[in-house]
């Protein structure tokens, strides 16, 4: 593209009251060599008839405006598609920032920064090519799992008109589902057991005529990306030379070749080969439900009598008829439903005990009284959960007067010689210890999820067959809990129902509607050209320059979502669909060769450098602050509108994720002289809020790495510094900002300033 | 200490069908006994009282002494963020636990069902009327209407006919309902004691048990002390004490009347029949029946108040003790105004209606809600006990 530029200059919300505008024009027009037109509000209709007319008339299609945050007024500054916008911060992070009493003459070598680093910007962004997909974008949804999760799955997706091939391990359809007397309640007045929907769920699947079921069937592998996935299936049970190979890293691979490991994926096919015989997808809804936990360790609670089952055995029982005691057949009149093994460690539940599993023990508690007038059920537990309109059914299995429930920490459970079981609780409401002769004991055993011990998914990917980290969530197959529902760190697979979080019949239907429509709008996405979530609609996507690549492989080993895989040299093999453009491998690339068409080393590079930085004062010190867009960006926005303060020696540069900052920008700045540098990004760790999982991580370790190569040279570690921060954390930001500032001026300026 | 818990369902049919059918709202947050001036630290009152109510646990609770102290203030009741009531429930167990102590079981179970309320009536109706029949008085007389002629008249000196046969209905009934008062008072007490340790050769003497803890028992009870703490149901002390005060003034008369006309009488045979207005006992008298109507009709709109708002289920306990002291009252208060208004025929059936309704008040006494008269005040006895070194000297 011809690029045509211009420049404009808003004087409105006190720009102009902060900074010299004539003269910050005259930076952008003879320093950067555009046009700079100056108006009291460029977001008005006037204003922006001024731009269009340039647009029009003279053929501007590259526009800088040095006014608000990009993050507002984004309809009034968008020229279209084949327009690049770029946006000045001057009103939040010059004009707002700034006391009133603040140095004139460092407000306006601050604005005039922002200009030059936002012209910079124009002239090194490209307008994107959107990515599309040489064999065109499949648009069928592989849903694996026939549980309720995977049929409500298949019919949203069948319903919104796609094709579906449902996947199920058994021979049957419904999952755990089939086998249940009742569900809890769906409705108002919430009291009321239902009869559970999964045989209808099952009628529906299997009269569409856009769903194909296959039972007894397991998927070997998935190899390729959303839109073109290619999927091999096998008979459930049984090895296949397709099955997904495990990941082999770098040195892995070297033991492997120098004879002293066995090599894992020996005798099947390699990860990058294509099964013509697999089916195609455009996305894989992960369905797999869970299996209740072992609690055969709880010695203390009789687990060896015949008469000590857990609740999923006890629902199966119920299902079959009236209960009665596995022992002697004798019809059950009382039962101790046991939520928490007690003992010593008392608060603690079984594993993966949850809300399901206190609402089962009230609905089974119901069977109880169901089967015998007279019957008795008692309810011995830690912790009763009952989220939402459930606590409507909590009060009516209450107000049931043969159910009794109390808190407690049941120390043992003893069959006696007539097969009748003895409970000890301690520690009850009654304020007395209890002891209780039963039938039965139930124990409220959790609910694991598929993902905690198997791949499932098993993906042929360079990183590996499973979904990553998952031990973050005990096994559960997400990726965050709140940001990103039904996600997982593999675009284009997304998980519903137990695999995900331990649900109701009632959530299940909900989180499986979500999990479809997420997964048709990946292949939806895809077939645009735009990535997914959470950078809705981007249409650029990170390019290589491979001739000049190194085969070092950090693109594929740090990319979050496995986005990359390679070749048999170590060349990556991008999978742009994959992507979610976060440009952690830009980061990560050592060679530099890897960059977006609107964000790339070169143009922050250029954006640094675009600084100016006195080399002769010893008080106008620079300092660059990286700023991750998605919360850390905000944040300071938002301090600059409760007008917090923050130094005006700062010059601020938005980056996708702190996983996109490529070293080379911070040797850039002390180079040029600059005082210090810091980056601001999400939280990562155990509860990471970072958007795109591993970013900040990422960069943390990196800045380690530079601080020691700035070390060997003679400069301070202190000059480079990472500071997580939450998009609610604004009222740190100056302080996080400043004390950092602060801190360098004291030590005094970069000692290469000048050279 | 561990309990064998072997939930009883059906005193849990019974409590939620006399006036506890809420007890298995209650989900324990205890909110109750931050508010009730009974709970004490270590014990949660009433909270702890709902569980076992709800796990059926029938023998804690007829030995709680907490629960018979409970004046269902209603503090509870209001707070309750479930609707729990537990004012309701205890005064269901209170109920229960009166026809548990009571003696002997068959009347107990009687007077505490509504089905049998004709039997109830019809017990006292058919011995006063017998009596009246063999007495030979169930005629008019002649001269003004004179209560003293009712069940007839005789010339011997030393006992007026009518008061002979006042004193064979009454003393034998009121003898009996004492004794089955005392049998059921001191079967609560074996049963509240059995939760203490107490040895049985270091007791109070009769002496010492009546100076020390029934006697402030009682006066604690004539002045309304914790009545008074009541938060959200203060007007029922409004009721509930004129209505006390009116029972002590009755009494009283009670007494100078037996004095005057048994004993007295004898020497001065001009003090037979009716006492004169301006006698000052005669005043007291008046007072209290007013006192008696004014009380019972404030705490009968309380009780439908109660009930309109949801706040309370209609119950024959508690009705029938209301009834009962309204007919004492009205039937009372009517022969008199009927006696004076010479209305004879009117004036005497009244009169009927009077005994009758007396006999039911007191005869019923140890199994009704009047019973709460004395196992309140035992329970405030053994409370006091309870704190005293007689127990506490033993347990440290």
């Amino acid at each position: 593209m011809d690029k045509k530029y211009s420049a404009y200059l808003c004087t409105g919300c006190g720009i102009g009251d902060a900074v010299d505008m004539e003269a910050l024009s005259g930076v952008v027009s003879s320093e950067m060599n555009m046009e700079c037109k100056t108006h009291q509000a460029l977001c008005s209709a006037d204003g922006r008839t001024l731009i269009d007319a340039d647009i029009n008339d003279s053929g501007i299609n590259t526009v800088v405006i040095g006014a608000c945050s990009p993050r507002v007024m984004q309809d009034e500054f968008d020229f279209g598609d084949d327009k690049i916008t770029i946006r000045a911060n001057l009103r939040e992070q010059v004009a707002w920032s700034n006391p009133a009493d603040a140095d004139k003459e460092y407000v306006q070598e601050q604005a005039s920064d922002y200009m030059r680093m936002g012209c910079t910007q124009a002239q090194k962004s490209e307008l994107p090519d959107p990515f599309q997909l040489e064999e065109g974008t499949n648009k069928k949804i592989l849903v694996m799992g026939g549980g309720v999760a995977g049929l409500t799955a298949a019919n949203e997706a069948a319903a919104a008109g796609y094709e579906v091939t449902l996947v199920e391990k058994s021979d049957i359809l419904g999952g755990k589902a089939v086998n249940w007397r009742q569900s809890f309640p769906t409705k108002a007045p919430w009291t009321d057991m239902e009869t559970p929907i999964v045989n209808d769920l099952i009628q529906a699947v299997q009269d569409s005529d856009k769903i194909t079921v296959k039972t007894a069937t397991e998927v070997a592998r998935t190899s390729g990306a959303p839109g073109n996935y290619n999927v091999t299936y096998k008979q459930a049970g049984t090895k296949s030379e397709w099955d997904a190979p495990a990941k082999v890293g770098v040195d892995e691979q070297d033991a492997i070749d120098k004879g002293t490991m066995e090599d894992p994926n020996a005798g099947l096919k390699h990860y990058m080969d294509d099964n013509p015989e697999g089916e195609k997808f455009g996305a894989v809804i992960m369905a797999t439900g869970w299996t209740p936990a072992d609690v055969s360790e709880y010695e203390h609670l009789g687990v060896a009598s015949q008469n000590v089952v857990t609740n999923a055995e006890f629902e199966k029982m119920a299902g079959q008829g009236k209960i009665v005691r596995p022992s002697d057949g004798k019809p059950v009149e009382s039962v101790a439903f046991v939520q928490s093994p007690g003992g010593a460690e008392h608060d603690k539940d079984f594993p993966y005990c949850n809300s399901v599993t206190s609402l089962v023990a009230l609905k089974q508690a119901k069977y109880v009284r169901e089967d015998n007038p007279n019957g008795k059920a008692y309810i011995l537990y830690q912790h009763m959960r009952t989220p939402g309109s459930m606590e409507l059914f909590y009060k009516a299995a209450q107000n049931d007067d043969g159910i009794f429930l109390t808190k407690a920490n049941v120390m043992k459970v003893e069959e006696g010689a007539d097969g009748s079981l003895s409970v000890e609780a301690e520690d009850t409401l009654l304020n007395e210890n209890l002891s209780l002769n039963v039938d039965m004991v139930v124990l409220a055993a959790g609910m694991v999820p598929t993902t905690k011990d198997a791949n499932v998914v098993n993906l042929a990917y360079r990183q590996g067959p499973s979904l990553i980290d998952l031990d973050l969530f005990d096994g559960y197959a997400d990726s965050h809990f709140i940001c990103f529902p039904y996600e997982t760190r593999r675009t284009g697979v997304y998980a519903c129902g137990g695999v995900r979080k331990a649900t109701t019949v009632d959530e299940t239907i909900d989180d499986a509607t979500g999990a479809a429509l997420k997964a048709i709008q990946c292949f939806e996405s895809a077939d645009r050209g735009v990535s997914v979530h959470p950078r809705s609609g981007d249409k650029t996507y990170p390019e290589f320059f491979m001739q000049r690549c190194t085969q070092c492989k950090r693109c594929t080993e740090e990319c979050p979502f496995g986005a990359i895989d390679d070749d048999e040299k170590g060349t990556p093999l991008p999978n742009p669909t994959r992507c979610r453009r976060c440009g952690t491998c830009m980061g990560a690339c050592p060679e530099r060769i890897i960059g977006f068409k609107d964000y790339n080393v070169d143009m922050i590079g250029s954006m640094v450098k675009a600084i100016e930085v006195p080399d002769d004062d010893e008080d106008k010190l620079r300092f660059v602050v990286f700023v991750c867009e998605n919360d850390a960006y905000p944040a300071i926005d938002m301090a600059a509108m409760r007008r917090l303060g923050i130094s005006n020696l700062v010059r601020i540069i938005p980056v996708r994720c702190l996983g996109s900052v490529n070293m080379v920008w911070i040797k850039d700045a002390m180079s040029a002289g600059m005082d210090g540098a810091m980056l601001l990004g999400c939280q990562y760790g155990d509860d990471y809020q970072c958007h795109f999982v591993k970013g900040s991580e990422l960069a943390d370790k990196r800045m380690v790495n530079i601080a020691e190569t700035m070390g060997s040279l003679g400069l301070e570690v202190e000059r480079v510094a990472v500071t997580q921060v939450a998009i609610n954390e604004y009222h740190k930001i100056p302080e996080i900002i400043n004390e950092f500032v602060e801190e360098i001026v004291e030590m005094g300026p970069n000692p290469f300033k000048g050279f | 200490m561990t309990m064998k818990v072997d939930p009883d369902m059906s005193f849990i049919k019974y409590l939620k069908s006399a006036g506890g059918d809420t007890l298995k709202n209650c989900y324990q947050c205890a909110t109750c006994s931050v508010v009730c001036p009974l709970s004490k630290d270590g014990s949660p009152f009433p909270r702890k009282e709902m569980i076992l109510a709800q796990w059926g646990m029938k023998d804690k609770l007829i030995g709680d002494v907490n629960t018979m102290l409970c004046h269902n203030c209603g503090d509870c009741n209001t707070y309750c963020p479930r609707g729990a009531k537990p004012g309701e429930v205890l005064g269901a167990i209170r109920a229960y636990a009166y026809t548990h102590y009571g003696f002997p079981q068959g009347l107990a179970k009687l007077a505490s069902d509504g089905k049998n309320l004709p039997i109830l009536i019809g017990i006292p109706a058919a011995i006063v009327l017998v009596l009246w029949l063999i007495s030979g008085g169930m005629h008019m007389p002649e001269g003004p209407v004179d209560f003293g002629n009712f069940f007839g008249h005789w010339d011997f000196h030393w006992l007026t006919k009518t008061t002979f046969f006042i004193d064979i209905i009454f003393l034998p009934a009121a003898a009996f309902s004492l004794f089955a008062a005392y049998k059921g008072v001191s079967a609560m007490w074996n049963k509240m004691s059995e939760s203490l340790e107490i040895s049985s050769d270091f007791s109070p003497s009769a002496k010492q048990f009546t100076l020390e803890f029934l006697w402030p028992a009682i006066k604690e009870t004539v002045q309304h002390k914790r009545f008074n703490e009541c938060g959200t149901n203060v007007d029922r002390v409004k009721g509930h004490l004129p209505l006390l005060l009116a029972f002590i003034g009755l009494l009283l008369v009670t007494g100078y009347s037996f004095v005057r006309k048994d004993f007295l009488g004898l020497i001065y045979p001009n003090l037979h029949g009716p006492i004169p207005l301006y006698d000052p006992f005669k005043l007291l008298a008046n007072i209290s029946a007013v006192a008696l109507l004014v009380g019972v009709a404030i705490l009968w709109a309380n009780r439908k108040k109660m009930e309109a708002d949801g706040k309370a289920a209609p119950t024959f306990y508690d009705w029938f003790l209301i009834w009962e002291i309204a007919a004492v009252g009205i039937t009372g208060l009517g022969a008199e105004l009927l006696r004076w208004a010479d209305f004879g025929v009117l004036a005497y059936l009244a009169y009927y209606l009077h005994l009758v309704s007396i006999f039911m008040l007191f005869f019923y006494m140890p199994y009704t809600k009047f019973a709460h008269m004395v196992y309140r005040t035992f329970a405030m006895a053994f409370e006091k006990y309870r704190e005293s070194s007689f127990v506490q000297k033993e347990s440290s």
